[in-house]
């Protein structure tokens, strides 16, 4: 993987990357991936599964409940007048 | 955990690193038994930073039910034990808050990623350990620290309250120094939870069922090993086929080859997409500079808080799920694992387990880690992999010891049959004889 496609992945994942990790990432993802070149000699499939074994849609009655007092959620996070605090959206 | 005290388990760690937080006070409160829980299992008392500095101060308002169940029974919770950040290791050196060090070799790593929780298995008789699986992070360090591990089937413990890694892959389990132990507290924290609907399918867990048959041994699984691992392997197979009367049958499954690929293609796009939530505004750490961008915010607290082997594993499951990639990765991958189950399945048919070594050499020494390149050590798993990609209950025993060092048993098991493991366990406890390091308290 080149320098270029790491540091438009990086971006996407949100990651600042220094000079040294894009060099370092680039050669270590090369490699990844290369031995991951084997899968294309395994059958292709029309259908696959999500999970190793079977999930059902498990489903409860619609019922209010508190199973965790909200403040206690919102204790570890910055908050101000009931508002939680966070970056600029533009 | 007759003759520990607070003071006791202090200076243990001191010496061995196995826990990121551990309780204090003058003395234990009355107990039942005590037991340890995986940093990325959520506790009430303790932080759950899964060996990331991204969640420096998170501290949870609810247990995960595995420990509450503990709980319920008993245990007391003595402390959070050390790993790989979010699971992502073989050696457990990839955590922030302290590396095990093997109980049998200090200059030597616990294997990874319940690393902590081995090394607590080992050191602590009678002690039970919450670990975590997602692609061998149960049996690896259960072999090198010469301890029995079991990670049950897929859906069969509850994940509510651990800190994902792979959805589709993460499994809790368990680890003491014997095979008892296990299979008095896999009822404990197994059934189902409403809180997570994966665990809603499982049939009833039945320690009394036995499987008989034959062992299967993949010829795959023999390749690149160790010599001491191989010969160790073949002493063990060959007291219970002489001593035992179990018949080992050496077959093939060709598609074990695909499982390592498959099995990192998924763990990184599920853990990519899992670690978007980390971000420096709902837990750990804020970073408070509200004036920047949300962009330029998000990516200065991930680039600063997360690892090395956190970034790179972002950087390939972000990859392998990008438009152009995702059906020659993901899409791919999905249908490998399908593939892998369906050979597995055919082998279980007619056998009663499948059985290879554990881990391909012994536990290696630090600097020996420092200087492998990361798909060496993606390699490592080679033989984990393949029943937890599959979800497929698996158990390491030790089965040798190497210079002093231990090395692992590996059995795999059909979905739901963690009783047949345990019961073979059981067996082959009676006929081998376990050493553990004596540490004083």
């Amino acid at each position: 993987m080149d320098r270029a496609t790491v540091q438009r992945v990086a971006k996407v994942a949100r990651l600042r990357l220094s000079e040294e990790e894009l060099e370092r990432y680039a050669q270590d993802l090369e490699e990844i991936l290369n031995s991951f070149d084997v899968l294309d000699q395994a059958p292709s499939r029309d259908s696959f599964s999500f999970n190793p074994v079977p999930i059902d849609d498990v489903t409860r009655e619609d019922e209010v409940g508190c199973d965790i007092d909200p403040e206690k959620l919102i204790g570890p996070m910055d908050t101000y007048d009931g508002y939680v605090r966070g970056p600029k959206l533009s | 955990m007759k003759g520990y005290s607070p003071q006791a388990l202090l200076r243990l760690n001191e010496r061995y690193s196995i826990f990121c937080q551990l309780i204090e006070g003058d003395a234990l409160p009355d107990h039942r038994f005590t037991f340890s829980a995986k940093d990325n299992l959520c506790t009430t008392e303790f932080q759950a930073r899964a060996g990331s500095r991204i969640l420096e101060g998170y501290r949870p308002p609810f247990d995960a039910t595995p420990v509450h169940r503990m709980r319920q029974e008993g245990g007391l919770l003595i402390g959070k034990t050390n790993m790989d950040e979010f699971g992502f290791g073989t050696f457990s050196t990839n955590s922030a808050f302290g590396v095990p060090r093997n109980p049998f070799d200090e200059e030597r790593a616990c294997g990874g990623s319940s690393g902590g929780a081995a090394a607590a298995a080992c050191l602590i008789p009678g002690h039970v350990s919450l670990g975590v699986s997602t692609g061998g992070s149960i049996a690896c360090p259960a072999s090198f620290c010469g301890v029995v591990g079991l990670t049950p089937t897929y859906g069969r413990v509850s994940r509510y309250g651990l800190i994902d890694y792979g959805n589709s892959l993460d499994k809790v389990g368990l680890l003491s120094r014997t095979v008892k132990d296990l299979s008095h507290f896999l009822p404990v924290i197994s059934g189902p939870d409403p809180k997570d609907p994966t665990s809603c399918v499982q049939p009833p867990l039945d320690l009394n069922h036995s499987r008989e048959g034959p062992l299967a041994l993949p010829t795959e699984c023999l390749e690149g090993l160790a010599p001491a691992v191989k010969e160790a392997l073949l002493r063990a197979l060959d007291k219970l086929s002489v001593h035992l009367g179990v018949e080992v049958h050496e077959i093939s499954m060709p598609s074990l080859r695909f499982a390592m690929p498959a099995y990192y293609v998924i763990a990184t796009t599920e853990a990519s997409t899992n670690l978007a939530r980390y971000c420096g505004m709902r837990f750990g750490v804020p970073e408070r500079e509200y004036h920047q961008h949300f962009n330029d915010y998000f990516s200065g607290v991930r680039s600063e808080q997360f690892g090395d082997e956190a970034k790179r594993r972002i950087l390939l499951g972000t990859f392998c799920r990008m438009v152009g990639f995702r059906n020659k990765y993901y899409l791919k991958a999905l249908g490998v694992r399908d593939l892998v189950l369906e050979e597995y399945k055919k082998v279980l048919a007619d056998h009663s387990f499948i059985v290879s070594p554990t881990m391909p050499f012994l536990p290696p020494r630090f600097d020996e880690i420092s200087k492998m390149r990361p798909i060496e050590m993606y390699r490592a798993d080679f033989l984990t992999i393949p029943p937890n990609l599959t979800g497929l209950p698996h158990i390491s025993v030790p089965c040798g010891y190497e210079g002093g060092l231990p090395i692992g048993l590996q059995l795999v098991a059909p979905h739901w049959e963690e009783g047949g493991l345990i019961k073979t366990a059981e067996v082959w406890e009676r006929h081998f004889h376990y050493h553990f390091p004596e540490v004083s308290p």
